[in-house]
């Protein structure tokens, strides 16, 4: 169990890009703790650091249930900790102060509003200025392939076509840091892969930071600059580092490498 | 089944009907009024002067005044019940209960309690028609605020929608359904109720000419009434709440045509 807490004997390479005047985003010492009937008080978060590097992919890796969603809903602000700071270049931030999109696990699109309509619904809550709305909904639209779909109804989407209105609807509001909770769990995975790389191109060009959540290892492997990896207990183990070269190939020997090995770490901290 | 079949099917319906009950008049003429003394006694009602013009605008209007006034009054005391309801658990606990009791009190009772309260007038049908109607609204304004959709009330306090926001775009939407339902219901009830005021305490509308033509053990007219009166509420079914209905659905998923791009 000593080894259970924040590993750190990886970190240091790549935060030197980390530009100061927005800088890394440290989570120090999160504790969350739910009331669950029957089952009393259960410890979601103990102890949980997490640097959130400017520009960088980060994956929040663990099995399902183990409080990954929570971390991210602490980021967010949609959950307040018990316990714990957030800081930003070297001052606390609370979540108004940062600048956030969030996609979520399923699209939570507005079914009685056109592709068109939604954007809108989050640029409307956002106050973005009415007279940029429509450049942005046609750049973001376009961004993730869905430039003839203004007027369509969500219901007469695909589910990866959903999952793409969400990601526009996160861009949108031109956010630094976008917050992805399982984004392609529930799609097929040829549509999930072409996602990802569509992801992958959009993160790269708009020089976006993305905080990203999975229990796919594969997934985390092929996406990530870095990986944290939690367990049940609420604990954050273990932070990897992903050192091959983009753009990844899926068949790529040194991703199946990488994700044997930590597979095999994650089946000794996870499964007693 | 294309529209012109659908057509069709009706029409062939409504002869069936009309042939069924000419046979009936002329085999039991004690039981069914017949069906040409009934068109007379129909084309009687229908031409008969009176105020507004036509005594039976007089009436109709009557009965469509009491009939609407107390929806109106049910619907926006039924869907403030109902939500508060869905919403806070405190007072779903506190009132459930109650909720039921009232259902279950037969409208005649609250007809009857009315007038003994307030009068044999139409304040009693002002207050009893929206008492029976109510319970009814709520019941299922109760049930769709629980089904409310709490993924995307997060989604909207995630991205920051006001209050208003979210009520217009995120709740009033998914209640939608059930606000048809709910003013369905209450038509089909509070026609029935308005009805029983009518002939119970008052002098005029529809309900007391039912009664008056009782009275005279007049078959035929009252059948002339009733059949002004269900053409009417068919009127409003297709001709404004289904195609409301149909706009403010239009987002749904056709059952045929589905369109998916990819």
């Amino acid at each position: 169990m000593e080894g259970a807490l924040m590993a750190t004997e990886e970190r240091s390479a790549k935060s030197d890009h980390a530009d100061s005047s927005t800088g890394m985003l440290e989570l120090r010492d999160i504790v969350k703790r739910f009331e669950k009937p029957g089952q009393g008080e259960i410890l979601v978060l103990d102890e949980v650091d997490l640097d959130v590097e400017a520009g960088a992919f980060v994956s929040l890796l663990g099995p399902s249930g183990c409080g990954k969603t929570t971390l991210m809903n602490v980021i967010s602000g949609l959950i307040e900790p018990d316990r714990g700071t957030m800081r930003r270049g070297g001052r606390d931030v609370s979540p108004d102060d940062l600048s956030l999109g969030y996609i979520f696990q399923e699209p939570r699109l507005l079914n009685w509003k056109t592709v068109r309509g939604n954007i809108e619904f989050a640029l409307e809550a956002r106050d973005v200025p009415e007279g940029e709305w429509d450049g942005r909904i046609d750049r973001y639209l376009d961004m993730v392939n869905l430039g003839d779909e203004h007027d369509n109804y969500p219901t007469r989407l695909s589910g990866g076509m959903k999952q793409r209105v969400s990601i526009a609807r996160a861009l949108a509001i031109e956010p630094e840091i976008m917050l992805m909770d399982e984004p392609f769990s529930s799609l097929d995975e040829i549509t999930a892969r072409d996602l990802r790389e569509e992801l992958l191109d959009i993160w790269k060009r708009e020089e976006k930071t993305i905080v990203f959540v999975t229990h796919d290892i594969n997934e985390a492997v092929f996406l990530s600059d870095y990986i944290y990896m939690m367990n049940t207990d609420g604990e954050m183990f273990a932070r990897r580092e992903v050192d091959i070269d983009r753009p990844r190939q899926y068949d790529d020997p040194d991703i199946a490498k990488r994700e044997a090995e930590l597979y095999r770490e994650f089946h000794e901290h996870v499964v007693d | 089944m294309d529209r012109l079949t659908r057509y069709l099917y009706t029409v062939a319906s409504i002869i069936a009907l009309l042939a069924l009950w000419y046979v009936g008049g002329v085999t039991l003429p004690e039981v069914i009024p017949g069906l040409p003394e009934t068109y007379a006694a129909l084309v009687v009602v229908l031409t008969t002067p009176g105020p507004y013009g036509n005594m039976f605008y007089f009436h109709v209007w009557k009965t469509i005044e009491m009939l609407f006034a107390s929806l109106f009054v049910s619907m926006i005391a039924g869907t403030v019940l109902g939500v508060a309801l869905g919403r806070n658990e405190t007072l779903e606990s506190t009132l459930a209960t109650w909720i039921y009791a009232w259902l279950a009190i037969p409208s005649l009772v609250i007809v009857f309690v009315s007038a003994i309260w307030i009068g044999f007038d139409a304040s009693s049908g002002y207050f009893a028609i929206p008492l029976v109607i109510t319970p009814f609204v709520g019941l299922n304004m109760w049930e769709g605020t629980r089904n409310l959709d709490t993924d995307l009330a997060e989604m909207a306090e995630f991205f920051g929608a006001g209050r208003i926001q979210t009520f217009k775009d995120v709740v009033v939407p998914q209640l939608a359904p059930f606000l048809f339902a709910s003013f369905r219901s209450g038509l089909s009830i509070g026609w029935k109720i308005t009805l029983l005021v009518e002939a119970f305490l008052l002098t005029r509308g529809v309900g007391f000419m039912f009664r008056r033509y009782f009275d005279q053990y007049d078959l035929p007219t009252m059948m002339s009434w009733l059949i002004i009166f269900v053409v009417f509420l068919i009127v409003v079914e297709y001709g404004v709440l289904a195609p409301l209905h149909e706009r403010v659905m239009e987002w749904r998923p056709e059952a045929e045509g589905v369109r998916v791009t990819e």
